[in-house]
């Protein structure tokens, strides 16, 4: 009976899962007044961060050397004029503070400029490709969390065995290969396919095309299962370790040794009491992988040729195309702060410790 | 006169025997690690070829012109692991990659430690709007997307190898700054600190002299940690072509093999060996890092129990 | 309120995670079973149609002729659109294209084109002469579709449309190349509702209106770009029922793909992967000559128009035996034996020898051979002696020791690049290799000694050979000027002149020889190789296809359509097509299979637990 939260645990309600367990309505007021305080600092803060996000995108990528009006002309015959109707029109003329002030205004209003070289909306570039990323990235972190969270909970329970050796063991392996290697290797052995081993999968893209409803669905899931092997191989050790470790903190508490010296059953104390609450830094943790989402595919994206985010930073980056890279510099670093904020908000709901 | 010099020698002497006895008793703790022996030893063996590379194989693996081989054979007696495109040993180039990935591990992990230990300590000693101001950088930073800055880091500046222990050094460092700024606050609150103030002793003295080394633990963990997730950086921006194409690295080899078509042609010698060496590695060094971590803080370290 | 919170917390207990890992597991197998263990080129459907797939790399720009610039493009319109002339796929000669007929006036100012009647916008409607002078007008006047082909109509002064056969352009000055003009005429009916064309990407409406051998049918940005065949088309309709260009960014993937049957073609194979594709069973390497070349070039001192240097090239470069010695001591024999494998020709004139009526070589005395000696002799005689270090060093003091500027994504710049670091190290020069993924920056601004450069030749040689002119430095140091390497020669430029008013054939071929044999001896381009277009196709989807030149050419990257619009599908014996769709559907049964049981474990567990909470 050391800490706070363990106390109302098990003294209140022994076989439900209650890590949740405030007193009647009085305090649950002040409780919901604070939080609302909570959730407004929060929102505040991520305000400010999506700002300075702003702030540095515009700066960060001026520094990169390179003249994009010059790049996208190098090699043409190109009049002085036509150069300054270019600059005109990418509104390059204007002082930097000028671009500063116009791009805020605009970035506010939601409109992020034209991509130089693809003549387009950035918002609209963006849109077209983010499906493909989330996709992609979305269901590696679904999936590496699961395959982390229960197999970190089978090694914490079952820790010092051999079974939790191999476990741990595998996890690191994995985590310490490089991803792209890893696609790389898969790509031979399951897509060209090596001897006795047919080459089962796409060796790149997202669709074949031309299919329509379920077809579709099946194809892109079919070109998707590579990927996302690669992904969640690399992945899901992070996931395994925190939660095997925050088990494990958890199975100290004493409130576990009361519970099972009451005779609980072993698996509903592990279930009810010890799971629930490790949970809590774990899914701390899901949120910010999901906010690396957008950015974390970079890689991945390239090794399979999957037409999403990844690529288009990297094209946009050699011009400079200016206001694409800025754009998917925020939607990056913007995902981070989402899901931060989203974690921030979700962490009280889920423990009573914080923020009440 | 006499006096105080004797007794700052036996303090020093004490302090000294201080140190020898917890090196020692971290050794014996850390010795129950198997793991963390298993990723030291691994770590020893590589450090070894590394620096004996120049005897085992010699600079002229490098060479292009005098390449031994033809173009992509495949392994046999000369060439154990085959030859690259020039007709470069695979092998003697493998070796020869160990001295720049550790290297630039090393360095990579020692610079970001470095900024991560100075911030976190001069937020956690002066406190106050500073503490503020640096930790809003601090989670500015963390909320970057690391690998975008990196590559516009190593975009930015001239392909070399120091370009990639910056971008690996600069990105990399909040964590260890939010970390140590922590446990600065936590030695702080001590008493004795109070009484060092009492003394007269200064900003300097009591951050160098009394949180400094009281952070190091933390700060060793930390690195160890770093260094294998700055090699698979350094891996992922040679791979990126962001690498210096002067030197010969693990990641700058996979590029290559990349870049002459190993993947398709069928040439996994060419492709599996860098990419096995940098897994071994980053896996010793997490290893090291983890049984030097639960060592230090038994209640992080779970995994010894 | 709290019992809601209470179960989510208690809900992803270790035995649902283990179903959902289960699930997922099944998942992926199941798709991986389900997948036909024998691969079969896919190019038989079940509807009997024949696809073509061609892999590319490079993502489309733009789909507006007005703003495409970049290789994919271009081609996407030379198959879609005509232009006024067409050349030879035998030997590079202007053929008729939308054009029948072309003629100048004895002042060599006018124009006149004869267009052909039997050319129809896939709408219908006729393509005429009206188009074609809205296409160059509109250029001439709309600063955004000037964007990509501006340079064509600079020297314009007239466009007219007498009569929907006849197109009159006048001229500022007379032009040599008025047959090579590589513009798509666009259908004026649909293009003139169009707004702004710096913004017009031409991708929302498909198919899109042309009147090339194939109509675009659907585009998705790095994906994929679809085309049916234009049946009506003068020339003959195409023989496949589909071509399909597929996006794949990593070469790899492409060869890979090639490998397995799904895509029928791949280009820009590197030596390994075309040693490895010839041994293939069903693939056949096409080693063609290429249409680059590949040459060192050396900084002449940057300077503008208005005479103003800058730039930060080594001085030591001017003198005409330093650049000698440099290229004198670049083996370019093992650089082909080496770097590129045998997939090269040795570099001598400026014009690739696949342009037989262009492409000139240096007499044996004018030739620059490897000779390391000679070099080391040459550098002596210029004045930089090797010092007690080894090291070359001139009479200010300043050593040799050079920056060269290579594009970080070109293999051989990097691999070549460390052969001169050592054959010229050896010589007691120093070399620093600087890749970048973006040059222009530091070429542009004259900062740099050396660089590796390269363009690919069009069948008329007049852009290549104007990019070394006067005339194409900026006109100040803040200009971007068409210049590639800031050359500027009196009597090249002479040169250059004469042939752009030169509308005799052999007259103009002698001329741009002689060209190259002076831009040889300023020693500021040395062609180090001509590097082959490397590729490869599935000989059990394509029985024939035209080359360009029709005997050992290439096929991507073509001066014209031939390529894809000749291909002939080869004869499946199999009838076992429709293996993409049933694998589709079975992995579709398999994914909904695991989909429901997921929901039927998913419910089963959340009523299993509340039944737990009430006990």
């Amino acid at each position: 009976m050391s800490t706070a939260s363990s106390t109302p645990l098990v003294e209140g309600a022994p076989d439900g899962p209650v890590p949740v367990k405030t007193g009647p309505s009085g305090p649950r007021a002040r409780s919901a007044r604070a939080y609302l305080m909570y959730v407004a600092g929060k929102l505040g803060g991520a305000a400010v961060s999506l700002f300075a996000v702003l702030v540095t995108s515009f700066f960060l990528f001026r520094i990169i050397p390179g003249d994009p009006v010059r790049t996208m002309t190098h090699g043409r015959q190109v009049s002085a004029e036509q150069l300054a109707s270019l600059r005109r029109q990418f509104g390059l003329d204007l002082p930097v503070w000028q671009q500063f002030t116009e791009y805020c205004a605009k970035a506010l209003s939601g409109d992020l400029g034209t991509s130089y070289q693809f003549h387009a909306p950035v918002g609209e570039l963006i849109a077209e490709k983010l499906p493909a990323t989330l996709l992609l990235t979305g269901v590696a972190v679904v999936i590496y969390s699961m395959l982390g969270l229960w197999l970190g909970t089978r090694s914490a329970w079952r820790h010092g065995r051999l079974g939790d050796k191999v476990n741990t063991g595998v996890a690191l392996t994995l985590w310490s290969v490089p991803s792209f290697w890893l696609g790389l290797l898969l790509i031979i052995t399951f897509s060209v396919g090596i001897g006795p081993i047919p080459g089962m999968f796409p060796t790149g893209g997202m669709e074949t095309g031309g299919e329509t409803g379920f077809g579709y669905v099946a194809d892109v899931a079919h070109h998707m299962v590579l990927p996302v092997v690669t992904l969640v191989a690399v992945g899901y050790a992070q996931t395994l370790l925190v939660m095997r470790a925050s088990l494990l903190d958890e199975m100290g508490s004493d409130y576990l040794t009361t519970a099972r010296a009451k005779g609980l059953r072993d698996d509903l104390v592990r279930r009810h009491h010890a799971v629930p609450n490790a949970l809590l830094p774990t899914v701390t943790m899901v949120f910010i992988n999901l906010g690396h989402v957008a950015a974390g595919s970079i890689l991945v994206e390239t090794v399979f040729s999957w037409p999403g985010l990844g690529g288009l930073f990297y094209q946009a980056l050699s011009v400079p195309d200016l206001p694409l890279v800025q754009g998917l510099f925020v939607v990056f670093a913007g995902a981070m702060i989402l899901m931060n904020l989203l974690a921030d908000l979700l962490y009280p709901l889920l423990d009573p410790r914080v923020g009440r | 006169m006499t006096v105080p010099s004797t007794a700052a020698q036996t303090a020093s002497s004490l302090a000294w025997a201080r140190r020898r006895g917890s090196v020692a008793r971290f050794w014996r703790a850390y010795r129950t690690h198997r793991a963390g022996l298993f990723g030291l030893g691994a770590l020893a063996v590589i450090a070894l070829v590394a620096l004996a590379a120049p005897l085992l194989v010699g600079s002229d693996v490098q060479s292009v012109t005098n390449a031994p081989g033809a173009a992509l054979e495949s392994p046999s007696g000369a060439f154990p692991l085959g030859t690259d495109q020039f007709g470069r040993s695979l092998l003697g180039l493998l070796i020869w990659g160990a001295r720049i990935s550790l290297t630039v591990g090393l360095m990579a992990a020692a610079l970001s430690v470095a900024i991560g230990t100075l911030v976190g300590i001069l937020a956690g000693h002066f406190g106050g709007w500073f503490s503020t101001v640096t930790m809003r950088i601090t989670d500015w930073f963390l909320v970057m997307p690391t690998l975008v800055l990196a590559i516009v880091l190593a975009t930015v500046m001239s392909r070399s190898v120091w370009t990639v222990i910056l971008a690996i050094g600069v990105t990399s460092w909040p964590t260890t700054a939010r970390l140590v700024r922590a446990q600065t606050l936590a030695v702080e609150s001590r008493p004795y600190i109070e009484r060092a103030t009492a003394l007269g002793g200064g900003h300097g003295h009591i951050m160098s002299r009394h949180v400094l080394p009281n952070v190091m633990p933390l700060v060793l963990a930390q690195t160890t940690l770093g260094i294998s997730n700055a090699i698979l950086t350094e891996a992922t921006l040679a791979f990126l072509g962001l690498g210096d194409p002067d030197v010969v690295s693990w990641g700058g080899m996979l590029q290559d093999a990349r870049e002459a078509g190993a993947v398709s042609s069928g040439h996994w010698w060419y492709l599996a060996p860098p990419g096995i060496a940098i897994a071994v590695v980053a896996l010793a060094f997490t290893l090291c890092g983890r049984a030097v971590e639960s060592v230090l803080n038994p209640k992080l370290g779970v995994s010894a129990r | 309120m709290d019992t809601t919170t209470v179960p989510r917390t208690a809900r992803p207990s270790p035995r649902a995670l283990t179903l959902l890992a289960v699930g997922v597991t099944a998942l992926a197998l199941t798709a991986a079973a389900a997948t036909p263990l024998n691969p079969a080129p896919r190019q038989a459907r079940a509807d009997g149609q024949r696809t073509l797939t061609v892999a590319v790399s490079q993502s489309v720009d733009s789909l507006s002729p007005f703003l495409a610039q970049r290789l994919v493009s271009t081609t996407v319109h030379r198959l879609i659109y005509e232009n006024l002339t067409n050349y030879d796929a035998k030997d590079n000669h202007a053929i008729p294209g939308l054009a029948t007929k072309w003629e100048p006036s004895p002042d060599k100012l006018t124009w006149t084109y004869t267009i052909r009647e039997n050319s129809r916008w896939s709408d219908g409607k006729q393509a005429t002469a009206e188009d074609a002078a809205w296409t160059f007008n509109t250029m001439m006047t709309d600063e955004g579709a000037a964007t990509a082909n501006g340079s064509f109509v600079a020297n314009f002064k007239k466009v007219t449309a007498p009569s929907p056969t006849k197109l009159v352009i006048e001229l500022k000055k007379p032009q040599a190349t008025m047959a090579a003009l590589d513009v798509p005429i666009l259908p004026r009916h649909e293009w003139e509702k169009v707004g702004d064309y710096a913004k017009f990407n031409n991708d929302k409406k498909f198919p899109v209106v042309g009147n090339g051998p194939f109509i675009l049918t659907d585009y998705k940005v790095d994906q994929y770009v679809k085309f049916k065949p234009n049946r009506k088309f003068w020339r003959g309709a195409p023989k496949f029922d589909e071509l399909v260009l597929k996006y794949y960014k990593d070469g790899d993937a492409a060869v890979a793909a090639l490998q397995k049957g799904e895509v029928s073609f791949a280009s820009n194979l590197t030596p390994a992967q075309a040693a490895s594709l010839a041994k293939a069973k069903n693939i056949k390497v096409n080693d063609a000559p290429g249409r680059r070349f590949y040459a060192l070039a050396t900084n002449p001192g940057a300077r503008s128009k208005d005479g103003k240097k800058f730039g930060d090239g080594h001085p030591a470069l001017l003198n005409p035996k330093v650049r000698q010695a440099l290229f004198a001591a670049t083996d370019r024999k093992t650089i082909i034996d080496k770097v590129f494998q045998g997939h090269a020709v040795e570099g001598q004139g400026y014009i690739p020898p696949r342009f037989s009526a262009y492409h000139w070589k240096p007499d044996a005395d004018q030739r620059i051979a490897y000779d390391p000696a000679r070099a080391a002799a040459l550098l002596d005689e210029a004045g930089y002696k090797k010092n007690k270090a080894g090291k070359r060093v001139g009479k200010d003091g300043r050593p040799l020791d050079f920056r060269i500027l290579c594009h970080a994504t070109d293999p051989n710049d990097k691999a070549i690049g460390k052969y001169m670091q050592e054959w010229w190290g050896d010589l007691g020069i120093g070399l620093k290799v600087e890749c970048l993924d973006n040059v222009s920056d530091p070429w542009l601004a004259g900062e740099y000694d050396l660089a590796f450069d390269g363009w690919s030749v069009n069948p008329d040689p007049d852009f290549v050979l104007s990019i070394h002119t006067c005339a194409a430095l900026p006109s100040t140091p803040k200009d971007t000027g068409a210049t590639d390497n800031f050359i500027c020669d009196k009597k090249f430029d002479e040169l250059y002149a004469k042939q752009t008013a030169e509308y005799d054939a052999a007259k103009r071929a002698d001329l741009v020889k002689q060209m190259q044999s002076r831009l040889y001896d300023t020693g500021y381009m040395n062609v180090m190789a001509y590097p082959n277009a490397v590729e490869a196709y599935r000989t059990d989807q394509i029985r024939a296809i035209t080359t360009m030149p029709e005997s050992g050419g290439n096929l991507w990257g073509q001066d014209g359509y031939w390529s894809w619009w000749s291909a002939v599908p080869a004869e499946v014996d199999d009838t076992s097509g429709g293996n993409g769709s049933s694998t589709g559907l079975v992995i579709g049964i398999v994914t909904t299979v695991v989909l429901a049981a997921g929901l039927v474990v998913f419910v089963a567990m959340r009523r299993r637990s509340t039944a737990e909470d009430r006990e």
